[in-house]
């Protein structure tokens, strides 16, 4: 008791720095020890949690796999799926509306998983596990078998908590819940993910698109007539791979698009006027080597010489020195494929160009047009070579 | 002079350093703050995507990984294949054999069969000429490998002339060592492609030790703690560099560094600022300084990216013969950037980048070492004139200890709760009771290297990279 009160009284006595050191010693050793505690509670939570999800997970996996292959041909054929009364519903077709129509009915035991898992999915932790199997199963199979998940998924009431959480106000749970009802191609969100086009978060828009991309195909796009908002080429890209996944490759018309105002739908759709070879757009595309934007300018040309654009061959010509590098080094690039015979003037003229690929590309050109020549080359004295000649010297 | 005034200047002299202390510990206090904002959002943006499109997709943009390589023969032929299996459509692997005087590039050839090609290198950046010649695989299931042979010129010229070689619109520049997961240059790829207003110049990974991991086939298999204490300490160090420092700067966008073992550029900004400088030891942090000066200078809008995802693991030095060389030059390599770019400094024309970044690095990188040895140096002193008021040292030294126990704690826990790498039983209370440790194991030899940094910078000019031994990941039992 006496050093007891030895210590506070000497503690009472320190100057008010030293206490004030002292209180964040004090606090600082309490958030050691606490967090120390805490932090061995966490792990052994994610540990049990970890071994509770692979528990539930191999569980669940058994259950949605004797789910796909339950079959009985004695079953009861008249239960129809709340899917197709969706695309009856709807104005636009879906892309899994055939499919659908021709769904089987539900067996006796199919009906006994659904029970089961309208009872788990109440807690949320195996919501997600099963949620992430039916996501790993997606990925897994394709045809009768993807119907039965997505029929799975709405049977066992899923499919109402991610509708429900579509209106969210945390972004993060609305992208989620949008990218969700786009794997399972439910249509009946279609309404109310449209409204989050616009939405601030760019993630948000994201998922929108993929969504309508997803359920509608081509049709779904129309959302770019609109788009104010740019298009990021991450979105471009994923949304070109979910088109190219469908069997129907019929493109819609791309025209406007390459009219937008919006820079990022005019680069998207000189993709899609790539990839499906649109060649009856080239006088659209002709314009767009005139835009304001350099990178579609660019890309226009690339696109151009994909597919075969001759009538821009001799506008890029004509304009040649007013094209930036990237430019003319585009338009070379067109030259080495479309070229002709009489292009050879202009060739040469290129083969002293400041620029090393531009001298390259002329001298590969010129060896595809007129060999001779450009054998003759290697006869020009070494201080008259440009630097792609003395580079090839050894190649000639 | 009389006492008062002696008294007065020390008093100046204790509240210069008492200033200086409280102002790294708020620094740090603040980075947290922001990193773990960092993180949420971070975690919140990624747990939705959907990286298997661009995987597959030929409209993703290409990549060019360049590993330049220095006597490297002993797992010279694993590393390869491991990069080679990468789960990115568009990419393609350029080795630069950086004039090795070992049988690098004979297992190069005899492993992947190549066969010398004629290749035309637009020399854009001025780099030490080829000696062997540029080589292809004659086998079309290693299209993507191309080894280049080049007299030696150290790191930074070859990776220029991987610059120069390069066809792709970006390039990851990696150490050959460093294992990188499969599904490393997607995420990494990510920030150019999604960003619409502001140019990605440059996005850095996180670099994770791999010591005492299991390794096959150029996968990893297992992550466990290494036995040794030095490297141990230094996963302290790592998990607190990147999941709260750089977490923090990429928030603010003023990130001044992006690990030389793993980071991607747009190749066209990395070839306009002339590439990697060669007169430097430090040049991972030094072009990505030149690369901001040279948007700023431009003023374009631009930002350089940091992905916190575990998906570069390195050896890390497991002799402290070896941690000191590293470090040395570490210090030598900020040293010369800053001194380089000094004209950013406190220069309101560079935005966050002179005004917060720059000031920072100066103050609590380069010169923190050299104030925390005149501060041992002057506390020496007051014990010999028995000056000391040991109530106060005492209370101090304590403070920061636990502080520095704290900060480290603070680390495991966005560990823990975001990418939960050290996952066996035990490890946690280990890292815990290495907090405890690691100021004492770790920091004075750090403090070392550094002070050792600044000598060779200034007395011994001719000092470049020192020695960097390897037993290779997946040998190493540290």
């Amino acid at each position: 008791m006496t050093t007891y009160q030895y210590l506070i009284d000497y503690f009472s006595e320190l100057p008010i720095l030293i206490k004030l050191i002292g209180g964040l010693i004090v606090i600082s050793v309490i958030l050691i020890v606490g967090l120390t505690i805490y932090l061995k509670g966490i792990r052994r939570y994610q540990r049990n949690k970890k071994e509770e999800i692979l528990k539930f997970k191999s569980e669940y996996e058994v259950l949605l796999i004797e789910y796909l292959y339950a079959e009985d041909h004695e079953a009861i054929k008249e239960e129809q799926n709340s899917f197709c009364e969706w695309v009856n519903k709807l104005e636009l077709q879906p892309a899994i509306s055939e499919e659908k129509t021709e769904e089987k009915a539900i067996t006796p035991v199919q009906q006994a998983i659904i029970s089961k898992l309208e009872k788990e999915v109440l807690i949320k932790s195996k919501r997600k596990i099963i949620i992430s199997i039916l996501y790993k199963l997606m990925d897994e199979v394709s045809g009768e078998m993807s119907v039965a998940i997505k029929e799975l998924y709405c049977k066992t009431g899923l499919v109402n908590y991610a509708l429900s959480r579509v209106e969210d106000k945390d972004w993060s749970i609305k992208a989620k819940s949008i990218g969700e009802l786009s794997r399972f191609e439910i249509k009946e969100a279609h309404y109310e993910i449209v409204k989050s086009i616009a939405h601030p978060r760019k993630e948000v828009r994201k998922e929108a698109h993929l969504y309508l991309v997803n359920l509608f195909r081509f049709d779904g796009l129309y959302f770019l007539n609109e788009l104010k908002t740019p298009l990021s080429e991450w979105d471009q890209i994923q949304i070109l791979e979910i088109l190219q996944k469908f069997e129907d490759q019929q493109i819609c018309d791309i025209k406007p698009w390459l009219k937008s105002t919006n820079d990022t739908v005019v680069l998207f759709a000189l993709k899609l006027a790539q990839i499906y070879n649109q060649y009856e757009i080239n006088d659209t595309l002709i314009d767009l080597l005139s835009h304001n934007n350099k990178t579609v300018r660019i890309y226009a040309i690339e696109v151009l010489t994909h597919l075969y654009g001759l009538e821009a061959k001799d506008m890029l010509k004509a304009n040649f020195n007013e094209l930036s590098l990237e430019e003319q080094l585009g338009f070379f690039t067109m030259l080495e494929k479309l070229v002709i015979p009489s292009d050879e003037p202009f060739i040469e003229k290129h083969l002293f160009h400041k620029d090393f690929e531009i001298q390259l590309l002329a001298l590969k050109i010129l060896k595809s047009i007129n060999i001779d020549k450009y054998i003759g080359l290697n006869n020009l004295p070494g201080d008259e070579k440009s630097e792609a000649m003395l580079k090839l010297e050894n190649t000639f | 002079m009389d006492t008062s005034t002696v008294n007065i200047i020390l008093d100046i002299i204790h509240y210069l350093f008492f200033a200086f202390a409280f102002c790294v510990i708020s620094s740090y206090v603040v980075l947290s703050i922001i990193s773990a904002k960092e993180t949420i959002e971070y975690r919140k943006k990624n747990s939705f995507v959907n990286y298997k499109d661009i995987l597959s997709s030929t409209m993703s943009p290409t990549i060019t990984i360049i590993a330049p390589a220095y006597n490297e023969s002993l797992n010279i032929v694993e590393n390869v294949r491991s990069l080679l299996s990468n789960h990115y459509v568009n990419y393609d692997v350029v080795i630069v054999n950086d004039g090795s005087k070992d049988d690098s590039l004979e297992k190069l050839i005899a492993a992947f069969d190549l066969e010398k090609i004629d290749y035309v290198i637009n020399e854009k950046i001025k780099t030490q000429p080829l000696r062997k010649g540029v080589y292809k695989s004659k086998n079309p299931a290693f299209e993507k490998l191309m080894i280049v042979d080049k007299e030696n010129g150290g790191k930074a010229d070859a990776l220029n002339l991987g610059l120069n070689i390069s066809k792709s619109k970006y390039v990851a520049c990696i150490d050959v060592d460093c294992l990188l997961l499969e599904d490393a240059l997607q995420k990494m790829i990510k920030p150019f492609l999604e960003e619409t207003e502001t140019k990605v110049i440059a996005t850095g990974g996180v670099i994770r030790i791999a010591n005492s991991c299991v390794i096959k086939g150029g996968k990893l298999i297992e992550v466990n703690l290494p036995k040794n204490l030095l490297v141990q300490a230094q996963i302290l160090e790592y998990l607190r560099t990147f999941l709260l420092g750089r977490m923090a700067w990429s928030r603010l966008n003023g990130l001044l560094v992006i690990s030389g073992a793993f980071g991607i550029f747009d190749k066209k900004i990395a070839i306009e600022v002339g590439g990697y400088d060669t007169q430097t030891v430090g040049e991972d942090m030094e072009i990505i300084v030149r690369m901001r000066r040279y948007m700023e200078e431009k003023g374009e809008k631009y930002k350089v990216s940091y992905i916190p995802d575990p998906l570069c693991w390195t050896e890390a030095p497991s002799s402290y013969k070896i941690f000191i060389s590293q470090r040395n030059r570490w210090t030598r390599g900020t040293i010369e950037t800053l001194k380089k770019h000094r004209k950013i400094g406190f220069n309101y024309k560079y935005g966050i980048f002179g005004l917060i970044s720059y000031p920072y690095w100066l103050i609590f990188e380069r010169l923190a070492p050299i104030i925390e040895v005149i501060g041992i140096i002057y506390f020496v002193v007051l014990i010999i004139l028995k000056q000391v008021r040991w109530e106060y040292a005492l209370s101090f030294l304590l403070l920061s200890y636990l502080f520095s126990i704290l900060f480290s704690i603070v680390a495991l826990y966005s560990e823990e709760l975001t990418f939960h790498q050290y996952k066996k039983k035990g490890t946690g209370i280990k890292l815990v009771l290495l907090s405890a440790l690691e100021p004492i194991i770790l920091h004075p030899v750090i403090l070392y290297s550094a002070i050792r940094g600044n000598i060779d910078y200034y007395f011994n000019k001719n000092k470049k990279w020192g020695e960097m031994v390897r037993t290779g990941l997946g040998n190493s039992e540290s």
